[in-house]
């Protein structure tokens, strides 16, 4: 029995190490188990009130914002802005050691611009493009090494806004477009030279298990664009990643069979959750969240690996939100179904959920009428990560309150055109005077610890640390931190602009820096905020904010 | 005056509208269809995830040219080859009258005076048109490597003389293409620029083709190479490339 609980302290130790970051911030969520949790503890819950500025740095690209996650690797930090301008700085001083500006493309190109960061690794910055490219730059010098066109993004209707993921000697990039007539897609390409590792595509072509589920041709622009960053386990050699809604989105007469059981798997593999084997880009497993998807509720979120007893035993899970705030627990070896829980407060798309995670009420648009749905298409979360801290057991969830009134239409699809089928005016959950809340969560027992509420909406990543911390911001253009037991707001700091972007942590000779990017924009959900606070005018801006504790503090 | 205008724009734009009524119809049709859904403009303009174009006091000339060229830097594509010219004609008109003109400019010299319109495709062309760009086959369409009526990656020069048989097509000459030696690895390449700073070529081993840098010196061109454009095509059985031909002559007609 003693026995027995030491084995159980040392795995959980072990998988602490793995999700955890150290003085380096090398992946998108932190470390490729996607916790955005760093180990650094210098700055805890006693002197966060001495943070400050320790320096700053303008990107000086305003046509969009700055929503990118800044990747830290051996003091220096690797930026990516909207229109693809990559930095390179001295992560201590600021000081610019290389700028690469890729070029504009010659034609316009549909889909918003934005860029949610770089991956680093194998000597190479890799990045997505808008007119569709994967780039890969020299870490050292800035130099374009390779580039390769992944779609002809006037056609697809589709691009790049993810950070790439690199696993080994791959890098994996998924892309966007999955509200259009398009089939989605996840790339991988060899780091060395650019050549095409594999293409997995997220609705299989005739022939191929699950193309069944999709009637008739609708398969060919059924939507799933896998849009963000996914995850990876290297004991499992398992590439984890989360698919986009179904299209037409607010209407299924075009690929849903009449009478089909909407209690188990329909238009595969949208809305889902899936487990690629890291070399060959296959199948290992799948888990749909929502079947025959109604609402635009993509399942392209983060997805976090955690090790965590249930029920009395360690398990592997796998944490991943719905757009709906629907969050399921599931077994990373094998997908099994572990549990959920539903974030938001106001809840009109579903009345629950049963033992075995099967949706129960749903509230689903139909032709020729209007119905209010609870969340929005907009996300109780929108794209902005989550945060997990093994200290505390929580995750901590920036949830939006706003509904849709949905009018569904049945016109057909145009390749690489919109294919959301339906009207969806957006308007703020009834009977509140908040709209948004940073939530933190345990995913065993699926019970919300505590909750901090916000008058506006929360549209930035969230931050985690050993020191017992939980950062974002907001889009007033404060950045501030909470105490990660109680929520209670322990520090603000005025950033002068919106906040949208992804915070990180990382140490420089032994000086723990949380950096954060600044800067409103105006595309898509940002411009959607706005419009439901008509009266505020949030600032744009791109802007890197970088703070410590005052030197000779510590 | 106002009878002269309409009486103009029959005869220059569309048989099928009658009036300036209905010409505005199937504009609030097409924005509907094309500029209010998904994240966009929104129902009537109204705002969704792109800006509100009501009452923003923008002139007819200045929704032509963003409607036509788009915004660089945003979601705002140039709808000039997406939308017949009927429709651009309707749609600009519709959303003029979202800012307050009432009676919209939509003859010859107005609204769409600067949008082309490229000859529909029917029959063996248009089935030509679909395969050359058709995503059921990733990376093994002609696309891949060919940029025709606005589509495609131009990673090959424009096709200037469209192959007069399918067995002409299969055996094409591709006296650009190279072997490249670098690491010890050779490899068919196009070569797009030799400077002084970098050698930029595109690397034929696989589809899709990259493009890649490399120092001069580090790596060396031979003439000919293992390259052959029957592999490049394929995808295609012999029917298909007959079909792509006919489009390829329909699309290199001025």
């Amino acid at each position: 029995m003693r026995f027995a609980l030491f084995l159980f302290t040392i795995s959980s130790l072990l998988a602490q190490d793995a999700g955890a970051t150290r003085a380096d911030w090398p992946h998108y969520g932190g470390t490729q188990f996607s916790w955005r949790y760093s180990s650094l503890d210098q700055i805890n819950t006693t002197n966060v009130k001495a943070l400050t500025p320790a320096w700053m740095f303008q990107t000086g690209d305003y046509a969009e914002n700055l929503q990118a996650t800044p990747i830290v690797v051996a003091g220096v930090m690797y930026v990516i802005t909207a229109r693809a301008r990559v930095f390179a700085l001295d992560a201590a001083t600021g000081r610019l050691i290389w700028h690469y500006e890729y070029p504009e493309p010659p034609h316009s190109v549909p889909g918003f611009v934005g860029n949610r960061g770089v991956a680093v690794g194998d000597g190479k910055v890799f990045f997505g493009t808008k007119d569709d490219y994967m780039v890969a730059l020299d870490q050292k010098s800035g130099r374009l090494l390779w580039r390769v066109n992944i779609d002809d993004a006037r056609q697809c209707g589709c691009n790049i806004t993810a950070a790439p993921l690199v696993v080994k000697d791959k890098v994996i990039v998924g892309g966007t477009g999955g509200d259009g007539a398009h089939r989605g897609y996840i790339t991988a390409f060899h780091t060395t030279n650019g050549r095409l590792a594999w293409r997995w595509y997220v609705i299989p072509g005739p022939g191929e298990k699950g193309n069944e589920t999709w009637k008739g041709d609708s398969w060919k622009f059924g939507g799933g664009a896998p849009w963000l960053t996914g995850s990876y386990d290297p004991a499992l050699n398992l590439v984890y990643w989360g698919t986009g809604n179904a299209a037409s989105d607010f209407f299924d007469g075009d690929r849903v069979a009449a009478g089909a059981d909407k209690s188990r798997d329909i238009n595969l593999y949208t809305a889902s959750v899936v487990a690629l084997d890291a070399d060959t880009g296959k199948l290992r497993w799948h888990y749909q969240e929502v079947p025959d998807d109604l609402w635009d509720y993509d399942s392209a979120y983060e997805v976090l690996l955690i090790d965590r007893e249930i029920r009395g035993r360690l398990r592997q899970t796998l944490v991943h939100m719905n757009k709906s705030g629907l969050t399921s627990v599931l077994d990373r070896a094998t997908g099994e179904y572990l549990g959920a829980f539903s974030v938001p407060e106001a809840r009109t798309w579903i009345t629950g959920v049963t033992e075995d995670g099967k949706l129960v009420g749903r509230n689903e648009p139909q032709l020729g009428k209007t119905i209010t749905v609870c969340p929005s298409a907009a996300g109780a979360k929108s794209w902005n990560s989550m945060a997990y801290s093994p200290r505390s057991g929580f995750l901590y969830v920036p949830v939006n309150e706003i509904c849709n009134d949905i009018t569904p239409n049945n016109r057909a699809p145009d390749e690489g055109r919109g294919y959301m089928n339906g009207e969806f005016p957006m308007k703020l959950a009834p009977g509140r005077t908040t709209y948004s809340h940073v939530d933190a969560w345990d995913p065993v027992t699926g019970k919300r610890a505590w909750s901090m509420p916000y008058k506006y909406l929360l549209l930035a990543s969230m931050l985690s640390t050993a020191g017992d911390l939980v950062f974002t911001g907001n889009p007033e253009g404060e950045f501030f931190a909470l105490d990660a037991k109680s929520g209670n707001k322990l520090w603000s700091y005025q950033t002068g602009a919106g906040n949208r972007g992804s915070a990180v942590s990382y140490a420089v000779n032994g000086r723990q820096y949380i950096a954060t990017p600044t800067g409103w924009h105006v595309s898509v959900v940002g411009a959607l905020a706005q419009s439901l606070f008509p009266d505020q005018e949030w600032r744009l801006g791109s802007t890197l904010v970088i703070f410590a504790l005052p030197e000779g503090s510590r | 005056m106002k009878k002269l205008a309409v009486t103009a724009f029959l005869l220059a734009v569309s048989s099928a509208a009658q009036n300036l009524t209905e010409v505005l119809q199937q504009g609030e049709q097409v924005f509907a269809k094309s500029c209010a859904t998904g994240y966009c403009h929104g129902v009537k303009g109204g705002a969704g995830g792109a800006p509100r174009l009501v009452g923003r006091h923008f002139d007819q000339a200045y929704i032509n040219n963003v409607v036509t060229r788009g915004v660089p830097d945003t979601g705002m594509p140039s709808f000039a080859t997406r939308l017949s010219r009927p429709d651009l004609v309707a749609v600009i008109a519709y959303v003029a009258t979202l800012n307050g003109i009432t009676n919209p400019t939509v003859g010859p010299g107005g609204a769409a005076a600067t949008v082309s319109s490229r000859p529909k495709l029917t029959g063996e062309a248009a089935r030509g048109a679909r395969l050359f760009t058709d995503a059921v086959r990733s990376f093994g369409r002609c696309s891949t490597c060919h940029e025709v009526d606005d589509l495609g990656i131009s990673v090959a020069a424009p096709i200037a003389k469209v192959p007069s048989s399918v067995a002409e097509l299969k055996a094409l000459a591709t006296p650009a293409v190279k072997t490249a030696t670098m690491d010890g690895e050779s490899m068919p390449v196009l070569v797009l620029s030799e400077g002084k700073q970098s050698i930029v070529f595109y690397d034929l081993t696989s589809v899709p083709p990259v493009q890649r840098s490399a120092e001069p010196g580090s790596v060396a061109f031979a003439d000919g190479s293992n390259w052959r454009h029957s592999s490049a095509v394929k995808s295609y059985d012999d029917s298909e490339l007959t079909a792509i031909l006919t489009y390829l002559r329909a699309a290199a007609k001025p």
